[in-house]
C-alpha cells in the first residue's frame, strides 16, 4: 500500500522540501510558473497514459506538437480567427495520432517502430511547411491560453483540469476506457473476446493526438511564436511521468492521477533545481535517476506480490 | 538414495508454498510426482533443480548434503529438469538450444557450430528422436518443443531428470513417444521425477509414488500396490465417482448446423459434443474457423437455421458462437485486470449506456456470476491473475456466460488445471447445457471426453471421420482417430 502511494509521497516530499530549502519556491509567482510549464507535458502525458494503458507507444508526440503548432500558428498568421487557428492545430494533432493507430493496428506494425517513423515524417513535414522559419507575429489575444488567468489561478490548470477529468471518466466509466485496458492486458485475449481491437486501438491513438494539438497551442501561447524545432524530446519527458505515474510498458496499467503527479514531480525537479543552482546538465541525469528508480520500485511490488 | 529431501519448507512472502516436503529418490526408477495444483509440487521441484532454494530441510544429493543457489549448480550436480512450458530460443536451431548456455567454443570464444550439430545428430540417433538437428525450433509444433527440452536434459547427462506435465500439450502417440523416452532412460539406470495431471499415465510409467497436498507430502509408496481410488483419495480427500458423473440432458432445437468440406455435423440445444483426434488432426483449426479466427474458404454455416457469415471472433460472438481456447494464459485472460473486467469482456454493450458504463448494473451481474461460480476470491476486484488455474479457467467460461453464448467451443478446457477444478469445469459445461446452450469440446483426454460428451465426432487429417455414441469405448475412437495416420 506504501508503495502505490510512494509517487504521491515523493511529490509531497519534494513540495515540503523545496519549501523549506529555498525561500523563493513557495511563491504565488513560481508556483504558477511551474503550473504554466508543466502543463504542456501533462496534457500530452494524459494522452499518452491511454496509449501506454493499451499497450501502445507514441514516439512522434514531440514532432506532433511541432506540426500541429505550426499548421495553427500559420492559420492564425494569414489573419484566420484565434479559435479557428486553435482547431486547425487540435485537428491536425487529431490526424497525426489517428495515422499513427491506423498504421500500428490495421496494418499490424509494431508502434514503436511506427511512431519512430512519423517522428520523422510529422518533424518533416513541419520543417517543410514553414521552409524552416517560426512563425512570429501571433495575435494578441491568443496568449491568453497559455499566459492568461482565471479566478486568480493560471488559465491552463483549467484547461489541464478539465483534461484531466474528462480522460479519468473515459478510462474509468467508459466502454472504451475498459477495453483499453483490456488490449493492453491480453490483446489476443480482447480479439477472442469479440472487441473490435484495432478501431479501439486507433482510437485511443486519435485521442492522444487531440490532446498532443492542444498542448503545442499552449506551447505556441506561452512562447508566442509557432516553432517547426518545438516539442524535440517531450517524447522521452511526457512517457516518463506516465511511467513514473505507475504506467506500465507492457500495456493494462496506468491511470490519469497518477500521470498528473509523475508530470509535476518533473516539474517539481526541473524547478527545484533551478532554484537551488543545480547545473541544467545535472538535471536531466537526475530526472533520468528517478525514471529508473521509480520502474524498479513499481517492479519490486509486484514481484512481492506475485510469487 | 540419489535424492533424499526431508523437512523442505518454501514461503513466497506470506503464502506458504510448502510446509513440509520429503521426498526420496533412487537410480533407476520412475518416481511420480501427485497432487492437485497449488499441492507444492512445482515448488518442490523447482527446489531440487536450483532455481529457488527453500527456507528450511534437508536435501541429500548422493548422500551429501547439498543446497543449490542457481539451476547450473543442479545441473554440474547431475539434475536435469524438463519444462512444463517451452524454454527455448525460437530464433535458434535444435542443436544450438541443446547446447545453449554451453557452447563449445574455443580461447577466443569463437562457438564451434559443426561439434554441436554432430553431438545432437548422435544423440537423436540414440535415442530416436524425431526431430532434425538443423530445425529451427520456431518452426516446430508444442509437441517437437518438448522434445527439444527432454533432449536437451539428456544431452546434460543428467543422473536425474524431472519432467514437469511433458505431456500436457501432446496427443496420445506423442505421449507414448515420452513414455518410451523415459522408460529407456530409466533403464539406463537414471532416476525419473515425473509430474502428471494424467491418470492414465500412473499406471504406464510410475515406479513409486509421492503425494502432496496442500503443501505437505502425505503418502509415499510403491506404485503398483496402490489403488487409483486410493491415490485421488491421498490428493484430494474424495472418490473417483463423485468428481465424474454426467446425466444426458434431452437434446432441443439445433443451434449450430456446420456444412464444410468433409466436416458436416450439427449441435443441438442440451447438448456436449465430444471432438477427439490426434494432435494435427485439426480440431484446434475447426474451432478457430468456427470463431472466425481462421477464414472459410467454401462451406456454410447455420446458427438457429440462420445462415451466418463469420469473418472475425466479433462476427461469431454476435452470432452467439464463443470460444474458450486452448492456451487459456495467451488468448483468454487479462491477467493484470480485475476478475470483474474479465468477467464482462464480451457483454460491455449490455452493461453500458452511450458508451458510458453503468457501474450498478455491472456489479449486480458479476456478484451474481461469482456466486454461481463458488469463485474462490476474496473479492471481484482481485486481479484475474492471482488465481488458480482451474478459478481462472472459470473466470474465462463466465465471460461467455455472462454475454449469454449458445454455441461455446471448448478447446481442451481441462488442461493444466487439477482435479477437483475439472470437476467444477464439468458441473459449469452440464450447466450451461442445461440452461439451453449447445458444446462442442475438444479434449485430448479421452476418459474425459468419455464421460463428459453425449456423442464423440472423431477428426484425422481435417475431415471428421467417425461420430460415436456415449457409451463408446477408448479403443473405438483411437481405431478412427488413428488410422493411416503413421506419417
Amino acid at each position: 500500500m506504501i508503495q502505490r502511494l510512494l509517487p504521491f509521497l515523493t511529490l509531497a516530499l519534494l513540495f515540503v522540501g523545496l519549501s523549506l530549502a529555498s525561500p523563493h519556491f513557495l511563491t504565488p509567482t513560481n508556483i504558477s510558473a511551474v503550473v504554466r510549464q508543466t502543463a504542456v507535458i501533462n496534457i500530452m502525458a494524459l494522452g499518452m497514459t491511454m496509449i501506454i494503458i493499451a499497450g501502445g507507444i507514441d514516439l512522434s508526440v514531440g514532432s506532433m506538437l511541432a506540426l500541429s503548432g505550426m499548421m495553427g500558428s500559420m492559420a492564425m498568421d494569414r489573419g484566420w480567427p484565434i479559435p479557428a487557428g486553435i482547431l486547425i492545430g487540435l485537428a491536425t494533432g487529431l490526424a497525426c495520432g489517428f495515422a499513427n493507430g491506423f498504421i500500428s493496428s490495421r496494418l499490424r506494425i509494431n508502434p514503436f517502430i511506427v511512431t519512430l517513423g512519423t517522428l520523422g515524417i510529422y518533424r518533416g513535414i513541419a520543417l517543410i511547411a514553414s521552409s524552416g522559419l517560426p512563425v512570429q507575429a501571433l495575435p494578441k489575444g491568443f496568449s491568453f491560453l497559455g499566459e492568461g488567468s482565471l479566478l486568480g489561478v493560471p488559465f491552463v490548470l483549467w484547461v489541464l483540469l478539465l483534461c484531466g477529468v474528462a480522460v479519468h471518466v473515459l478510462l474509468e466509466h467508459t466502454r472504451m476506457g475498459r477495453y483499453a485496458y483490456a488490449i493492453g492486458s491480453n490483446p489476443e485475449a480482447a480479439f477472442y473476446a469479440g472487441i473490435p481491437v484495432a478501431f479501439h486501438t486507433t482510437a485511443v491513438y486519435a485521442v492522444g493526438g487531440l490532446l498532443t494539438g492542444l498542448a503545442a497551442m499552449i506551447e505556441c501561447s506561452r512562447l508566442n511564436t509557432g516553432q517547426p524545432t518545438a516539442g524535440q524530446g517531450y517524447e522521452l519527458q511526457t512517457i516518463a511521468a506516465v511511467v513514473i505515474g505507475g504506467g506500465s510498458l507492457r500495456g493494462g496499467e496506468g491511470s490519469v492521477i497518477g500521470t498528473l503527479i509523475g508530470a509535476f514531480i518533473m516539474g517539481l525537479l526541473a524547478n527545484g533545481s533551478d532554484l537551488l543552482g543545480i547545473s541544467p546538465y545535472l538535471q536531466q541525469a537526475i530526472i533520468g535517476a528517478v525514471i529508473i528508480l521509480a520502474v524498479l520500485l513499481d517492479e519490486f511490488r509486484k514481484r512481492r506480490t506475485a510469487g | 538414495m540419489l535424492l533424499q529431501l526431508q523437512n523442505v519448507q518454501k514461503r513466497f512472502g506470506g503464502v506458504v508454498a510448502l510446509r513440509r516436503g520429503d521426498l526420496s529418490v533412487q537410480r533407476g526408477e520412475v518416481h511420480l510426482l501427485l497432487g492437485e495444483n497449488g499441492a507444492g509440487k512445482s515448488t518442490l521441484m523447482r527446489i531440487v533443480a536450483g532455481m529457488i532454494t527453500a527456507d528450511d530441510g534437508e536435501m541429500q544429493w548422493q548422500g551429501r548434503p547439498v543446497r543449490f543457489r542457481a539451476p547450473v549448480e543442479a545441473q554440474r550436480a547431475g539434475i536435469g529438469m524438463v519444462h512444463q512450458e517451452s524454454l527455448l530460443a525460437p530464433h535458434f536451431t535444435v542443436a544450438e538450444n541443446i547446447f545453449l548456455g554451453r557452447e563449445q567454443s574455443n580461447a577466443i570464444g569463437w562457438i564451434n557450430r559443426r561439434r554441436g550439430l554432430e553431438q545432437t545428430r548422435r544423440l537423436i540417433e540414440e535415442h530416436r528422436f524425431p526431430l532434425q538437428a538443423e530445425w529451427r525450433v520456431e518452426k516446430l509444433s508444442p509437441a517437437q518443443r518438448q522434445l527439444v527440452e527432454i533432449c536437451r536434459a539428456v544431452a546434460h547427462g543428467a543422473d536425474l531428470l524431472i519432467f514437469d506435465e511433458p505431456t500436457s500439450a501432446l496427443s496420445d502417440a506423442e505421449s507414448q513417444e515420452v513414455f518410451r523416452l523415459v522408460r529407456t532412460l530409466r533403464d539406463r539406470g537414471a532416476a525419473i521425477i515425473y509430474i502428471t495431471h494424467r491418470m492414465e499415465e500412473l499406471r504406464a510409467l510410475g515406479d513409486r509414488v509421492t503425494v502432496l497436498r496442500d503443501g505437505e507430502t502425505v503418502w509415499t509408496g510403491e506404485m503398483r500396490e496402490t489403488s487409483t481410488p486410493d491415490l485421488i483419495r491421498h490428493m484430494v480427500g474424495r472418490s473417483f465417482e463423485a468428481i465424474y458423473n454426467r446425466e444426458p440432458v434431452t437434446p432441443g432445437p439445433e443451434l449450430l448446423r456446420v456444412d464444410l468440406p468433409g466436416i458436416a455435423f450439427s449441435l443441438r440445444a442440451g447438448e456436449i459434443v465430444g471432438l477427439a483426434g490426434l494432435i494435427g488432426a485439426g480440431r484446434t483449426e475447426l474451432c478457430r474457423a468456427l470463431f472466425g479466427i481462421d477464414p472459410i474458404k467454401s462451406g456454410r454455416l447455420f446458427v438457429e437455421d440462420r445462415e451466418v457469415k463469420i469473418r472475425s471472433p466479433r462476427d461469431a460472438v454476435r452470432a452467439g458462437i464463443a470460444l474458450v481456447p486452448e492456451d487459456r494464459q495467451r488468448a483468454g485472460l487479462a491477467a493484470s485486470l480485475p476478475i470483474a473486467n474479465n468477467m464482462m469482456l464480451a457483454s460491455m454493450d449490455r452493461i453500458s449506456r452511450f458508451g458510458f458504463v453503468q457501474h450498478s448494473a455491472e456489479r449486480a451481474l458479476v456478484a451474481a456470476q461469482s456466486e454461481r461460480l463458488a469463485l474462490k476470491a476474496a473479492s471481484p476486484r482481485q486481479l484475474a491473475g492471482r488465481l488458480s488455474g482451474g478459478n481462472q479457467q472459470k473466470v474465462v467460461i463466465s465471460k461467455w456466460v455472462v454475454r449469454g453464448a449458445r454455441v461455446i467451443l471448448f478447446d481442451e478446457p481441462t488442461r493444466g488445471i487439477d482435479i477437483a477444478a475439472k470437476a467444477e469445469v464439468f458441473r459449469l459445461m452440464d450447466e450451461l447445457v442445461r440452461s439451453g446452450a449447445a458444446i462442442l469440446m475438444v479434449s485430448s483426454e479421452l476418459p474425459e471426453l468419455l464421460q463428459v460428451a453425449d456423442r464423440i465426432l472423431v477428426m484425422r487429417a481435417g475431415c471428421i471421420r467417425a461420430e460415436l455414441p456415449r457409451h463408446t469405448t477408448q479403443e473405438e475412437i483411437l481405431r478412427h482417430a488413428a488410422l493411416d495416420s503413421s506419417s
